[in-house]
């Protein structure tokens, strides 16, 4: 089973996580500590949003919606994630925005 | 003051299993079904019946009417565990409230597909569940009120599971056979299950009810009795549609 890490670079932590794992894991591997602040955890409440600084073709693409939502809350550009729509498929960096 | 709130799923959110344990123990849960699925196709009469080239009208229409009881009854069931699941995990609640919301009126289809083969609806509400159908609902309404919600969710992650894995090949073979303008509901319903990763949906709600080694234990176990009654199912089925007489004496 391959695993990929994921770095926070606020809190200088890195997970790693198998692939194709949800964002949200990281709340469950850091015993509980919010660390990326989710909310709905469906894309519709924008709490969790991100910036991915490195490794931006190791996720999963945005949808039309996703992309759509992070223009309402008035960010562009592919490097804006919302993390709980976020798969993990390589090495990734963010910086937590919400 | 003593505050007396209790199950709403507070307290420690980590799991039993991390995200790499988690693949792990489902890679070994697939693996266990695969075997439950030769031994299914190797013991439970015509189980290959709908992948054949001649499929009997009797037997293809009445499976679609108890998949769709299936799904009417077992709903219910599945919407308490809704509320048990809630109490022990918010997460898995989410997770599993999204599943049903996809998987809920599914019946819908299959109802569709019936009467593209003569069968109107009436016909099919005048028609009653089969026991072992019964007994299936009945024995998640046991398994909520004294064993918990995992059995339910584990017999959707068994069913999922397979028909991912089985369901195309079925399909390919009943387009041949009934003729693919006529399962047009069983195509959509295969779709979801595909398109939405059910498997990995039901999988995700899973692993927050497992809280320890005997709640794997237990969730072998329950793959286990789901596959008895899913057999005494299709047992049914065949005495009452393609068993000859002399088989059904037996």
């Amino acid at each position: 089973m391959a695993l990929h890490t994921l770095t926070i670079n606020a809190h200088q932590l890195e997970f790693q996580l198998p692939t194709n794992a949800p964002f949200t894991d990281i709340e469950y591997e850091a015993g509980g500590k919010n660390l990326i602040p989710l909310g709905c955890r469906v894309g519709a409440c924008g709490a969790c949003l991100i910036k991915v600084t490195s490794g931006i073709e190791a996720l999963n693409p945005r949808d039309d919606d996703e992309e759509a939502f992070i223009e309402v809350l008035g960010y562009s550009g592919e490097e804006y994630r919302l993390a709980c729509q976020c798969l993990l498929r390589g090495e990734v960096a963010i910086d937590i925005i919400g | 003051m003593l505050n007396r709130v209790k199950n709403v799923g507070y307290g420690d959110t980590t799991p039993f299993l991390n995200a790499a344990g988690s693949v792990n123990l489902r890679a070994e849960i697939d693996k266990i079904i695969d075997v439950q699925v030769e031994q299914w196709y190797a013991t439970v009469p015509q189980a290959a019946h709908l992948e054949g080239k001649d499929v009997n009208s009797e037997y293809y229409k009445r499976h679609l009417i108890e998949t769709a009881w299936r799904i009417r009854l077992l709903r219910v069931a599945e919407a308490k565990a809704l509320v048990e699941v809630a109490k022990v995990s918010p997460a898995a609640a989410q997770i599993w409230a999204h599943y049903e919301q996809e998987e809920m009126l599914h019946d819908e289809l299959f109802v569709d597909d019936l009467k593209r083969v003569g069968v109107s609806r009436e016909e099919f509400l005048a028609t009653e569940p089969y026991l072992s159908t019964k007994l299936l609902a009945g024995f998640f309404s046991y398994l909520l009120d004294h064993e918990g919600p995992l059995g339910v969710i584990a017999y959707s992650y068994l069913v999922e599971y397979v028909n991912v894995k089985l369901e195309p090949r079925k399909l390919e073979a009943l387009k041949a056979s009934v003729g693919d303008t006529k399962i047009v509901g069983q195509v959509s319903h295969s779709h979801t299950d595909i398109n939405d990763d059910h498997p990995g949906e039901v999988w995700a709600a899973l692993r927050f009810l497992i809280k320890g080694e005997q709640d794997i234990a237990a969730l072998k176990r329950y793959l286990e009795e789901h596959q008895k009654i899913l057999a005494m199912y299709f047992s049914e089925l065949y005495i009452n549609t393609l068993a000859k007489p002399q088989d059904k004496a037996a």
